[in-house]
């Protein structure tokens, strides 16, 4: 494949923005050009927030086209959903967190948030594959829930779609993590990776 | 990203004064500048508002020496008064007025499309098609503007600001300008815009440098003609519109068949490239972001040039008027031109309408932990004690403003009523009642008073930056013309919306160094206010009692709700949380938890609860609860 678009959504506050430029980086080092779009909505923290990574020669718009996204990266399966329901190609990829943080509209009784199995049947109906992992107790495991982006990175990089190296990409987080936290980052990552491989 | 890139250029292009005030999506421009201001030896500074910041950038461009002001899209409207005055004398040094759009409105109150204005003030604009373009443009415009002694603009969007791509970097250049003052240099009365030969002269002298402009774009490497064989569709494409439209016709297989007018500058226009254009095709379609500038244009050209050619776009109604352009627009803008039939799979579609069903929306909210959830909880407790009626508050711009974006999942039917209306609020979300721009509330709740509404109480709020940036007259007006009302002022000592820059309230500036701490309420005081109180809101107890008695206040009342934002609290640990437990025993399921707002909050099976990964411990939940279910350790 001579392009790769990828959608990285979450919540403000998770890390999406940092995960897309790891990827970003992580690209650019390997030799490919590189765009990355963000939408991040008027909000910071609580907030809908998607990172479109486009790879590939001849991209020169920041955006993935609709029905456009080989893989969508959700640090949050509603995010997940919402991205994939637009963007996700016919036989893309959703490789989502399982560990849902509720909307308000939910908590006020204003909406109902959808189950795993409704999001995985809707992906499905789309033509599309999931991959679910827990990556929040992933990172808990690997010492700091704040890891989460990058046990989905880990965890991206262990389906092997991404034209970029696993070594390139493992460099890239170390650099771009607080140093106090690049041994937690680095079990995050391989914990995300063997959750794939597996 | 887009940001830096601007940044960039400025250093490349040997900037020495560089002043802002933050705006989304602008704000990384002087963040990139100010993080490095000091090594490099230039001036950065956030100002307090988008017009002292021109006035500055505009003072150094006078003394010879080059300047930039970065601003958003709203951020402009405010140095107009400046900026329309200025280019009848224009500029000695190189002065780069670089503004961030928001088409969609992402982050803004509105979609304006700020190359109007530069067209207005009769200045050259350059918007960039990507990142690269983006250095090098504001690199270049320091030159442009002294070659035609006029500031020059340069028009970012969000998609440019906010987005990343690879960028070859140029060499900076070292001025080392002494600044030089000459009060008649090339024009009597050069920066004194009454001084003989007074203003129609100058804005004659402004109307010349026009067709220098338009020479100058036909060579600027960003327009770019491209135009082969004999074909009869031509497209003209500004800014990143270039960019969308490149790979729709590489999409639609259509690469190389039209001819393609890539547009740098889009006012002046490179009017020799786009009359050959004309001259050459049947029809052409415009592709920009915003408002039809380059259309407008070129259909008034056309008339000149070539009267036959159709010309399609935003005004025709090739492309939507509102909201943003993607790829996908315009290959569908262009395949309709083209005559090509886009296929839709329509099982796929009705999926897709199936499954956005299921897409709960989400929300903005405030932080978990937020003072700003205390300040409001007091609010509406301080309004039910007073028994208000239908109270107004006006809102303002900030984090705070979270407080009238409304619960997207609720269904809201509009009303026909003749008489004040109350409404239900489920959370601090629905709070605000009207909201526009920065300082405008303080304002509004003054004609609300004088128009003699009495059903409620009127109340304003406004945080610590916008309070220094634009609430101060309005406080002095209120004053002076005896408004009576409550201005809430939630001060947590940072411009946090935009991304924690600091103002006037901080005690730093924007290159890191100590600065004096201004204080909200001892400006309030010189101003005239007689009733000022300071609260902590997280005390909720105290913050309701104060905004209590402001409420039964005859006379102008400012109630300031201070505490550090909380964000910041826990990155400068300022802030040890406490832990939450959960007795759900004793929830009796009355969701008063839940109508505090914050996100930590949760409800289950008719319980509240809350998320520990979210939560941060300031138990304004636990003041909540009446009954004990919420305890704090």
């Amino acid at each position: 494949m001579s392009e790769t678009n990828l959608i990285i959504a979450g919540v403000g506050g998770q890390g999406s923005i940092l995960a897309s430029h790891i990827v970003a980086t992580a690209a650019i080092r390997d030799g490919l050009r590189t765009r990355v779009g963000e939408t991040f909505g008027a909000a910071m923290r609580g907030g809908a927030v998607a990172s479109h990574v486009r790879i590939g020669k001849e991209v020169s718009a920041p955006l993935v086209q609709k029905d456009g996204a080989d893989i969508v990266l959700a640090l949050e399966p509603l995010e997940g959903l919402r991205n994939a329901v637009k963007f996700l190609a016919k036989g893309g990829l959703l490789l989502t967190n399982t560990h849902a943080w509720i909307p308000t509209d939910v908590n006020v009784g204003r909406a109902e948030y959808p189950s795993m199995d409704s999001i995985t049947k809707a992906v499905e109906k789309l033509g599309g594959k999931i991959i679910t992992i827990d990556a929040t107790s992933l990172a808990q495991q690997a010492g700091n829930v704040r890891t989460m982006n990058i046990v989905m990175l880990g965890a991206l990089a262990g389906t092997g779609k991404l034209p970029v190296s696993i070594e390139t990409l493992k460099q890239v987080v170390k650099e771009n993590v607080p140093p106090k936290t690049v041994d937690a980052n680095m079990r995050a990552f391989e914990l995300g990776l063997n959750a794939v491989k597996q | 990203m887009g940001n830096e890139a601007i940044a960039r250029g400025a250093i490349e292009g040997g900037v020495k004064v560089a002043a802002s005030y933050p705006g989304t999506p602008a704000s990384e421009i002087m963040e990139t500048l100010a993080g490095v201001a000091p090594k490099l030896g230039f001036h950065a500074e956030w100002s307090t508002n988008e017009k002292v910041a021109f006035e500055v950038a505009a003072g150094a461009a006078l003394t010879g020496v080059r300047a930039l002001t970065s601003m958003k899209n709203a951020g402009l409207n405010w140095v107009m008064d400046m900026f329309m005055t200025l280019v009848y004398g224009g500029v000695r040094g190189g002065f780069v007025i670089a503004v961030g759009d928001d088409p969609d409105a992402h982050y803004s109150s509105n979609e304006q499309d700020t190359r109007f204005a530069a067209f207005y003030a009769e200045i050259p604009c350059l918007e960039p098609a990507d990142q690269q373009e983006a250095k090098d443009m504001t690199r270049h415009a320091f030159e442009l503007s002294e070659q035609l002694e006029l500031p020059v603009f340069v028009r970012s969007i969000t998609r440019i600001c906010h987005a990343s791509g690879d960028v070859e970097l140029g060499a900076i250049q070292k001025l080392d300008r002494k600044p030089v003052f000459d009060k008649h240099w090339k024009i009597p009365y050069r920066w004194n815009v009454y001084g003989p030969p007074g203003p129609v002269e100058k804005h004659r002298w402004l109307h010349g440098q026009l067709p220098i402009a338009k020479k100058v774009v036909e060579t600027l490497p960003w327009n770019k003609l491209e135009l082969r064989g004999k074909p009869k569709i031509g497209i003209i494409a500004s800014g990143i519109g270039a960019s969308y439209a490149r790979e729709a016709l590489r999409k639609l297989k259509l690469d190389g068949k039209v001819a393609f007018l890539k547009i740098g500058t889009p006012t002046p226009l490179p009017e020799k490239m786009v009359t050959r254009l004309l001259k050459a095709v049947k029809k052409v379609l415009v592709i920009e972001e915003g408002d039809p500038l380059v259309e407008l244009q070129t259909k008034a050209l056309a008339k000149d040039v070539n009267c036959d050619v159709e010309i399609v776009g935003k005004l025709s109604g090739a492309m939507a008027p509102v909201g943003e352009i993607n790829t996908d627009v315009v290959a569908g803008a262009i395949a309709k031109v083209a005559g090509i039939k886009l296929t839709e799979d329509k099982a796929r579609e009705l999926a897709r309408a199936e499954i956005s069903k299921l897409v709960a929306p989400r929300s903005s909210t405030l932080c978990p932990g937020c003072q700003h959830l205390g300040s409001y909880w007091a609010l509406k407790q301080a309004l039910r004690k007073v028994g208000a009626n239908v109270p107004i508050i006006n809102g303002d711009i900030g984090c705070y403003e979270q407080g009238g974006y409304g619960i997207a999942g609720k269904v809201i039917k509009p009303s026909t009523s003749t008489v004040s209306v109350r409404y239900s609020i489920d959370s601090p979300y629905e709070t605000l009642d009207t909201n526009y721009i920065m300082g405008g509330g303080v304002g509004l709740m003054q004609g609300e008073f004088h128009a003699g509404y009495r059903d409620g109480p009127i109340v304003a709020v406004a945080g610590d930056s916008t309070f220094f940036h634009a609430c101060i007259p309005a406080v002095i007006s209120a004053v002076y013309n005896k408004a009576k009302g409550l201005f809430l002022v939630m001060d947590n000592s940072w411009t946090a919306m935009t991304g924690h820059q600091p103002n006037p309230t901080t005690g730093v500036t924007a290159t890191g160094e100590p600065a004096k701490v201004l204080r909200v309420e001892d400006i309030a005081k010189a101003c005239g206010v007689e009733f000022i109180k300071t609260v902590d809101p997280f005390d909720l107890k105290a913050t309701t009692t104060a905004i209590e008695e402001a409420l039964k206040y005859d006379g102008f009342a400012i109630v300031v709700a201070r505490r550090l934002c909380t964000l910041q609290a826990q990155r400068q640990k300022k802030f040890v949380g406490k832990r939450m437990i959960v007795d759900q025993s004793k929830c009796t399921g009355c969701k008063l938890c839940v109508s505090l707002g914050c996100p930590a909050v949760t409800f289950k099976n008719n319980k509240g609860g809350v998320d520990p990964l979210l939560c941060n411990g300031c138990a304004l939940c636990v003041q909540v609860c009446p009954t004990g279910a919420l305890r704090a350790e």
